[in-house]
This record gives structure tokens, sequence and C-alpha cells, in this order.
């Protein structure tokens, strides 16, 4: 029967499911043989899916849970479990995406801004991330220092503020982006951004040094735009930064994180007070780009 | 006998007038297709034909916006002192300064589509309107604005329509389409168009200082990222520089147009637009040096920078020679020194540098703030238009002059003198 399938190549996920189930186990009977309550197992791990997708508060699942648990467990666990919910009360709901770039870990060799150019396919003229190297002191006493510099997704950022379509706006997840069909184009939000992280799209590329580099045009924000062509959106609006939003929505972090050879990013949820970008932010070394200007910058570098 | 003798160098008059008039047309349609030419390329290309950046991402067509709603609210505030404010001496050039804020408003709005990167989207700024931004809600009042500049146009012309309603020229017949059937003039419909102009003007003196212009400059004024537009000063500055070009475009247009007709010019009117002109241009002044006296002050790194760029680098040029020397300097003089200052065609030399000055001023707005970096080890600017940034805005600026000149032929924008005041 498996071979016929496969033979029509006409699987549905259906069967592939129908396929997995025959190897795993039966939760059901598992359960049944284990001395916990079968029901409450089911009705948790439902709930527990739920809190992951947002649509039911961490404190409620407390509540809905801390009696029967207790009566369940004992003492013991149950204690653990209520002192966790008050924790938790001071966390707000949903992620908020941040960076913490430590600069002394940096070493100036530019692989973020290679492999974001790589991921993001940005054309000639266009870093989402740049490192900017500076010379300071006088001779002999002189350092090199290095800024690695994505966008920040300020917390209250100029360009949404200044944008007259509002094209460009502000996710849920702290991460500022374009709407490059609704974009007209008119670089007000270049000039207003303070850390220079927009770039304009003149439709430059790099076709005559990379064949087929038209063929495929960026995959940010996970939308496939078909070839890279005069005219073609993203040509001609404006466009940033955006933590890979594209990779992120698959459970993966941004490239620049990926590939630092010095391990000097670091990523993660600026809400979750455990986070390593958490207690990363609150080091005395922490500091944030033109912080007198309010724009709140969720990119925070430690010198 | 008598009669043939009189009108006889009239017609020659007019025959040189017209030939005047072809060769001014021919001149204008020739920049205007050249600058169409680039007009094209530029839509078909896109924004590459540019020297812009995404370092400096505004240039010569954003400055050149700037410049013409400057001459737009420019004229119409003058015009306000006309028929708000009953300054019945400078009427000759009531109707000539609504027509001039009209025409300047479509050239800037033209700037303005030239440097969008998707002019194809513009509307998207009326539809998705995002009440934060000060540019939303320029285009917004830039509408209402030219609304009413037309409206109050219309009720000026509308007793010289109805007076030509009658005759059998083109211009007749527009006059009779845009008259409607109806249209009496007597005491009762004076006074009302006197009290519409009146009510319009008013509404339309906050809408250009706060709405048109001084928005304008808030445009520019709310960026925190460039320090030297960034003051409460700066919207101010806009609203009398743009005092200072409306003026002077208006003079320079007044006396231009009587030369070539060979009419008689007010030579009193003039004079005394001329010592307003440079009053204007000595406010602008004064709050230009408190601008620049407190940005010193702060010791501000970012400000210092863009005073420098301004004023002591490569792109100061246009800061000394333009602003100050041509746009300032020259024109002051030629007011005030004795023997010039009752000669229409110094006077003429000076309201022509004062407007070109004003170009260099725009210029020196929009472009040093941006030629600082925003950081250090960023790299900096460096913006000089292109060939064709120059040309399509030299066409757009044609476009302007042809439709002027058009309405003007079609329109009665000149007072048409009636039979009891006219000279002989
Ligand atoms: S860094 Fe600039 S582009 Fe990024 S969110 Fe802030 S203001 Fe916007
Ligand atoms: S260029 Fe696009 S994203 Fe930027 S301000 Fe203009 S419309 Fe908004």
């Amino acid at each position: 029967m498996l071979s016929n399938m496969l033979g029509s190549k006409n699987m549905t996920e259906k069967d592939w499911n129908n396929l997995l189930d025959t190897a795993l186990p039966d939760v059901e009977k598992e359960m049944e043989a284990s001395p916990f309550d079968t029901k409450l197992s089911f009705n948790m791990a439902d709930d527990a899916r739920k809190v992951i997708n947002g649509k039911l508060n961490i404190k409620d699942f407390h509540k809905k849970y801390h009696s029967k648990l207790m009566r369940e467990f004992g003492e013991e666990v149950g204690q653990d479990f209520a002192s966790g919910a008050d924790d938790d009360s001071t966390a707000t709901d949903g992620v908020k995406w941040g960076m913490v770039i430590d600069l002394r870990k940096c070493v100036g060799c530019d692989t973020c801004t290679v492999s974001c150019k790589a991921e993001n396919r940005t054309p000639p003229g266009i870093s989402y991330n740049v490192v900017l190297e500076q010379e300071i002191g006088d001779f002999p006493n002189v350092a090199k220092v290095n800024l690695p510099r994505p966008c920040m997704q300020c917390e209250k950022p100029s360009c949404v503020q200044v944008c007259p379509t509002r094209a460009t706006f502000k996710l849920d997840n702290g991460i500022v982006t374009i709407d490059n069909d609704r974009c007209i184009g008119c670089r007000y939000c270049i000039v207003a951004c303070p850390y220079g992280a927009r770039s304009f799209d003149f439709g430059e590329s790099y076709e005559d040094e990379m064949l087929g580099y038209n063929d495929v045009t960026s995959p940010e924000y996970g939308i496939e735009r078909g070839e890279r062509k005069p005219g073609k959106t993203p040509i001609g609006t404006v466009r940033k930064c955006n933590f890979c939003l594209h990779r992120l929505e698959r459970g993966e972090e941004p490239a620049c994180v990926e590939t630092c050879v010095g391990d000097a990013r670091f990523f993660g949820d600026l809400n979750d007070p455990n986070s390593t970008v958490s207690k990363l932010s609150k080091s005395p070394r922490a500091f944030r780009l033109k912080s007198d200007l309010g724009n709140g910058p969720n990119v925070i570098y430690l010198k | 006998m008598a009669t043939t003798a009189v009108a006889a160098p009239k017609v020659k008059v007019k025959e040189k007038q017209s030939k005047r008039f072809k060769l001014w047309i021919g001149f204008l349609l020739l920049l205007f297709f050249a600058g169409g030419y680039f007009i094209v390329e530029r839509l078909v290309q896109g924004l590459p034909v540019t020297n812009l950046s995404s370092i400096t991402p505004w240039g010569a067509w954003i400055a050149f916006y700037i410049f013409f709603v400057g001459l737009s609210a420019g004229s119409f505030l003058l015009s306000t002192l006309i028929y708000v404010f009953g300054m019945m001496e400078y009427e000759r050039i009531g109707r000539m300064a609504l027509f001039t804020a009209i025409v300047c408003m479509i050239v800037a709005l033209t700037f303005v589509l030239m440097d969008l990167g998707r002019p194809e989207r513009m509307l998207n700024a009326i539809i998705y309107w995002n009440v934060t931004s000060p540019l939303a809600w320029e285009v917004h009042f830039y509408l209402v604005y030219i609304a009413l500049l037309t409206t109050e146009l219309y009720i000026a012309m509308r007793e010289d329509l109805v007076r030509l309603a009658g005759t059998p020229s083109l211009k007749g017949k527009i006059a009779k389409w845009l008259t409607f059937k109806n249209s009496p003039i007597n005491e009762s419909t004076k006074k009302r168009d006197h009290k519409w102009m009146k009510i319009l003007g008013t509404i339309g003196i906050p809408l250009a200082i706060l709405g048109v212009h001084g928005g304008t400059g808030t445009i520019f004024a709310v960026v925190q990222a460039r320090p030297s537009w960034n003051t409460g000063l700066f919207p101010v500055i806009f609203v009398v520089s743009a005092m200072v070009s409306g003026t002077a475009l208006l003079l320079a247009m007044y006396i231009i147009k009587k030369k070539a007709t060979r009419q008689k010019i007010d030579h009193g009117m003039v004079v005394s637009l001329a010592k307003m002109m440079v009053a204007f241009l000595f406010i602008d002044l004064g709050l230009q040096f408190y601008e620049y006296l407190v940005g010193v002050y702060g010791l501000e790194h970012h400000h210092l920078e863009g005073l420098g760029t301004m004023m002591g680098s490569a792109y100061s040029w246009s800061f000394w020679g333009v602003q100050m020397f041509l746009g300032a300097a020259i024109p002051t003089f030629l007011v005030f020194y004795k023997k010039t200052s009752k000669n229409v065609n110094a006077l003429l030399t000076a309201a022509i540098l004062i407007v070109i000055g004003i170009i260099g001023v725009s210029f020196n707005i929009v472009v040093p703030a941006q030629i600082v970096p925003l950081f250090e080890g960023f790299p900096a600017g460096d913006y000089f238009p292109t060939f064709n940034e120059w040309m399509v805005s030299i066409g757009i600026a044609a476009m302007g002059l042809l439709i002027y000149t058009f309405g003007e032929q079609l329109l009665p924008i000149e007072e048409i003198q009636s039979p009891e005041k006219s000279e002989g």
C-alpha cells in the first residue's frame, strides 16, 4: 500500500500524518497507563498551545489549573507552579525583539554586512547593516573601533512618525517594517532617521557581475516578488533592515546574528526578563546610540 | 483724418507686440520641450538619473519645490494687503498676485511629483493620511489652498468677465462660459464680491502662513536627526523668506510686463514695493542671524558641522555668493543708493537678484544639512544636481511660465481700465 501511494505521487498531508501515527505510540493509551489524570493532561496541553499562540493569558492558565495540579501532584510541585505565576506578573504580553551587540567582541570583519546582503539580496548601494570604523586617539596611542549598525527598530521610530502614507509601521513584536506596495518613495523617512538605517532602492543591479541576480528579488517580509525588473516593487521605494523577519517566522535568528564571527551579537525577547538580551541590556556596559533623541532603540550596545 | 493718424501707430505697436509675444512663446515652448525630453527620461529610468543617494535623499527638486511654494505664499500674502487690508495703491498687481500664486503651486507640486520614487502612487498620501506626518498634512493644505486661490481669483475677475462676455473674441467666449447666464454688476454685487474677497483673504492668511508655508518649514523643522533644521524659528524663516521672494517676483513681473507691452509704469508703486521687499529682506536676515547665533552658541557638534558646511566648505559659495552677496547685499545697495533708488531698471535688477538669492536660500536649506554625516565614521554626502535635474527643473519652470502667459491671454488677469479712468 505504501509503494502504491508513493507511486501515485499524490501523498496528501493526511496520508503522511497517518503514516506517522502508525509509528507513534497512542497517546491516550499511554496516559491511561500512567498514574496521572488523562483528561487534565490533554486539557493542559491544549491550553498551553493557546498560551504560546497568544490566545490565552498565562495568568489565566495558572488560575485555571492551580487547584487541579495541587490535587494531582501535591504541595511541592503545586507551590512551584504558583510562585512561577508571581514571577511573570511583571512581564507584558507578546515578544519584543531586540538585539545586543558587544563592541568588545566585534572584530570588524564585516561578516554581518556580507551575510545580510546575501540573505536579503540587497542591490548595489544598499546595505541594511554596515560596520562603521573609526580610528581614535593620537599616534602612537591609537585604536580602531567598530560600530555595527543595523536598524535600531526604535521604540518610537521617527520614520513611522513622518511617513505620509503609513507605509512604514511598527509591528506588535517591535519590528519596524515597510509596506513596499504603499510607499510613494518620498524619502522623508530617510531624512528623518537619526541612524541612517534606511536606503532608497534606485533600481541598480548586480546582474553584470552575478549571473541570474535579477531572477529573484529580495525575500524580505517573506513576500515572493519574482524577477527584479525596472519599475517593479521594491524599486523606487525605501528599504531597510527588518531583523530578518522572514527568518524569525521560521524560527531562525537574523542572518547577522547567526554568522557573527566574534559571537558579538545576541538576539531575543526584550519583554522576557530571563532572556539573554534582557539580562545583557541591564549590564553596566550597556548603552544605546543617540539616547538623547528619544527614539528608544531596541538595539543595545555593550561598550 | 485725426483718427487714422492716431490709429496707425497703435496698429504698429500691436504688430510689434504680437511679434514679441510669438518670440516669447516660442522660447518658452523650446525650453519646455527640451525639459520634457529629460522629464520623460526621468520617468522611464527612475531616480538614477539624479545625483541623489540614500545619504543625500533630497536635492534640487525639493529645493525648487520649497522655493515655489514660497513664491506662491508670498504672492498670496501680498494680495491680501490689497483685498483684506485695503492697501489699494497696489491694486494693479492684485489679480496678478493671485494668479501667480496658483501657477507657482502647480509648479511646486510638479516638482514634488518629479521627486517621488513612485509618482503613480502620489494619491496614497491622501488615501492613507498619516496624521503625525507634516508632509501628509501639507499635501492636504496645498489642495485646500489652491481651491481657495482659484475661488478668490474668480471673484476678483468677475466684473471684468461679465464685461468681456459680450465681446466676440476667444477671451469673450471663455468669459461667457465662466460667468454663467445671469451675472449683473451693480452696487449690491460689488459689495457682495468685496465682502467675499475679504472673507476668503482672511481665511487665506492663516492658511498660507501656518498651513502652506509655515507647514512646509515644519516638514524640515520636526526632523530631530538634522540639528540645523530642528529649530522653532525655522518655519518662521520660511514664511518671511516667502514674503521676500513673493514681493520681489511680483515687482519684477510687473516691470517686465509693462516694459514688454510698452505700457506706463506706476513709478510710485514700484518704489514703494521695492522698499517693502527690502524691509522683508531685513527681517529675514535678522531672523537668520539669531538662528545661526543660537546654533553656534550651543556648541553642539552636529549643529556646528551643519553651519560649517553651509558657510565654510565647498558648498559655501551658495551661501556667501548667492544668498548673501547677490541676494542681499547688492539689492539692498540698489534700493538705498540715491542714484539707483528711483531707477526702474535698477529696482528690477534688485528684484531679480533677490529672487535668485532665495533660490540659493532654498538650496542652502535642503542640501548642507544632508551633507553632514549622521555619525562619525558614516560617509558624508556629496551632492550637485545632474544635467538631467537642471533640465527637468527648467522644463517645469517653463511650463509654469507658459501656463501664466496663456492664462493672461485668456483671462482678464490685468485690470481692464474703465473708460473714465483711462489715460489718453
Ligand atoms: S533606526 Fe531609523 S529606520 Fe530604524 S526604526 Fe529607528 S528611525 Fe526607523
Ligand atoms: S519613502 Fe515611503 S516609507 Fe518613507 S516616508 Fe515616504 S512613503 Fe513612507
